[in-house]
């Protein structure tokens, strides 16, 4: 009697949980087909370990999206788990050995042992840092009436470190001759949390203000002025809700308010994809061979004519070698998709797709590995 | 003869306290006063967490494609896309955390009831005891540096099953310990006299008593695991795609998947996702509370 209630009982558990089992499925990504017609022609080595794992940096969550989609297109049914879950986690669960890449706002750092730890991981071989995704930073202000804002890096760190503090201030007018400037106060808006955007913004003011910077970088705002707002999300409506509010965002989160122009000593330069590009391929590599470490300094402190130089570099870290042959595989397949199809729609998403020469430098070191 | 009957309803002797005096009718008061109020400041936030999960989640949920699809493949913007990949995470997570934690918690009450005396069983009693104190982010990490640090081990839903094992054992050595308790030493006793061995009276006697009870505290444990977030953030990773395999990979699961959104995503598709991801759990568990409420009506031993 009893033992008929329990299997009544068990059934309905287990028929619930089958036909829970039966009917899922991941959907068909919305533009799908429209994405494969205009895919490029590079051969792509689809096929090994999946899905591939991977964690790290939210600056190229978005970004890893879209090659995750193009990857799922080019190889039927491939897919890529990314955990954005910060740049100190995707290095440390990369050297640990739970994830097949690591993505991260700085390359490996050898003062921080990450770099013999990764070599360990990677059973002896160096680990490459590879900047697959550029996102440019926006200095975006609101300031009724003036819509071509020209600044350059002294003027820009004199603004964000309290220096200058009316926008009718000799310093901005004489980068804006044609403008009328109001003598309204600068109300500077910052990120309150810890951010790379931050530490690249400041990096940039240190390599390109001419000594005007002395507050260093860090993932914390120095400048010592202005008011604080939480994430990306946070500053962007911050700033557009005073009037002569200014910040620096990631671009996506720019698309509505207006970018100042940077002036590095060659003219006025707008942010644009092919002003980043631009930047892009004059940046110098200080890494070896196929270890594509930026050296940012360099690149901030350019004045290439045309060239946008504030830019986020973010890196994937792969093992050069070391990895299981079915690993291997998927690594380059995926990057190779993410270097060339992958590259379709970021300029939507607030990054910059990468420019051919770069491009180029990259397929080389993704084929290299083994 | 009528006054009569009015004096047979009327008591003897006068009542000894027919009058409240106000000091005690004002005490009353207020004490009813304080009791109301108190129930109310416990249902406001419940109330308001329910209406507010429901308002926002509710035109998620309210779409077939949400139980039947997952989030594989769409950005963060993208409209669609369901958390059926979750919903089987959480499902299986729990399930399997179930089936290591239900047979050595059961063991572990008819050794505390029917066995135990001295000192191992006053020592188990202390460690169950702690064991239902250790915060859910320290059963995490403990199996992080066991089962992953230790023994090499990669990430997964199993680590997280064992590290929610940890967190349910306690609750159903408890809750299966006292029903057990509840069961009458009297049919024991009947069953020992018509010469059943122990082991015969506790499997066919004491089990089938308090089995409706047990099987309630199981559900209610499940229950409670099931929205545990601090092992699912260590100890997996996140998958927007559907990944059955318990043991390898990334796997999502309902707390994951908010949290994941939570980080990642700003955009306001992400806010939707999170709303009807907690809507969802909240409705699994209203399921599970149910469930056990039925289970319990079916099994539960007859009365005449």
């Amino acid at each position: 009697m009893n033992f008929k209630r329990h299997g009544a009982a068990l059934g309905i558990v287990a028929a619930g949980a089958l036909l829970l089992a039966g009917c899922g499925g991941d959907p068909t990504p919305p533009g799908g087909s429209a994405n494969s017609a205009s895919s490029s022609s590079t051969p792509v080595d689809c096929g090994g370990k999946n899905p591939l794992s991977a964690e790290g940096s939210s600056a190229q969550k978005g970004a890893i999206d879209l090659f995750a989609q193009a990857y799922g297109q080019k190889c039927a049914g491939a897919q890529v788990n990314y955990n954005a879950s910060g740049s100190g986690n995707g290095v440390k669960q990369f050297n640990g050995g739970q994830v097949d890449f690591g993505g991260s706002d700085s390359a490996l750092s050898a003062d921080k042992g990450e770099v013999s730890a990764a070599a360990e991981r990677c059973k002896g071989n160096p680990a490459w840092n590879l900047p697959m995704v550029f996102g440019p930073i926006a200095i975006a202000y609101k300031l009724d009436g003036v819509s071509n804002l020209v600044l350059n890096g002294e003027t820009t760190a004199k603004i964000f470190n309290g220096s200058i503090k009316k926008w009718n201030d000799p310093a901005i007018k004489a980068l804006n001759s044609g403008a009328n400037l109001p003598d309204k106060d600068i109300q500077v808006v910052f990120r309150s949390d810890e951010s790379g955007t931050t530490d690249n913004f400041q990096k940039y003011l240190a390599a390109a203000s001419n000594g005007a910077w002395t507050q260093g970088a860090g993932k914390s705002f120095h400048g010592g002025v202005g008011n604080g707002a939480e994430k990306s999300n946070g500053v962007a409506s911050a700033v557009q809700a005073v009037d002569g509010g200014i910040t620096y965002v990631e671009w996506s989160y720019a698309k509505n308010i207006s970018v100042a122009k940077l002036d590095n000593g060659s003219g006025a330069v707008e942010l644009t994809s092919d002003s980043v590009g631009k930047a892009i391929d004059n940046a110098k590599v200080k890494g070896e061979g196929n270890d594509l470490v930026l050296d940012l300094d360099a690149l901030y402190a350019s004045n290439t004519p045309g060239a946008y130089p504030l830019i986020l570099a973010t890196y994937e870290i792969v093992c050069s070698k070391g990895y299981e042959p079915d690993t291997a595989k998927a690594v380059k397949a995926f990057l190779t998709v993410a270097a060339t199809d992958g590259q379709a729609r970021l300029a939507d998403k607030g990054y910059a797709p990468l420019p051919k020469a770069f491009q180029d430098k990259l397929l080389t070191a993704i084929q290299a590995i083994a | 003869m009528t006054t009569a009957t009015l004096d047979v309803n009327q008591p003897a002797t006068p009542p000894a306290f027919q009058h409240l005096s106000t000091g005690r009718r004002v005490k009353n008061g207020i004490a009813t006063a304080l009791v109301w109020l108190a129930f109310l400041v416990a249902v406001i936030p419940l109330v308001w967490v329910l209406v507010s999960v429901l308002a926002r989640g509710a035109h998620m949920v309210a779409n077939a494609d949400w139980w039947q699809q997952s989030l594989g493949g769409l950005l963060g913007d993208d409209v669609g896309g369901g958390v059926y990949h979750a919903i089987y995470g959480s499902l299986v997570q729990s399930l399997m955390c179930a089936v290591i934690a239900v047979p050595i918690g059961l063991l572990v009450a008819i050794y505390l009831v029917e066995y135990g005396r001295g000192r191992l069983a006053k020592a188990t009693t202390f460690m169950v005891d702690i064991l239902s104190g250790v915060p859910s982010i320290v059963a995490a990490l403990f199996i992080y540096a066991m089962w992953i640090t230790t023994l090499g081990f990669n990430r997964s839903g199993f680590a997280v099953s064992l590290a929610l094992v940890l967190l349910m054992l306690p609750v159903v050595v408890r809750s299966s310990e006292d029903m057990l308790r509840l069961v009458p030493d009297e049919l024991r006793e009947a069953s020992y006299a018509l010469g059943i061995p122990k082991w015969k009276t506790i499997v066919k006697i004491v089990i089938p008593t308090a089995l409706s009870g047990i099987l309630t505290g199981i559900m209610l444990a499940l229950a409670r695991v099931m929205g545990e977030t601090a092992p699912v953030l260590v100890l997996v990773g996140y998958s927007g795609y559907i990944n059955y395999d318990l043991f390898s990979g990334e796997m999502a699961s309902l707390p994951l998947l908010m949290n994941s959104e939570r980080v990642s995503n700003p955009s306001p598709i992400g806010t939707d996702r999170i709303w009807g991801a907690a809507l969802t759990l909240v409705i699994i568990i209203a399921l599970f509370n149910l469930a056990a409420t039925l289970l319990s009506r079916l099994v539960a031993p007859k009365k005449k």
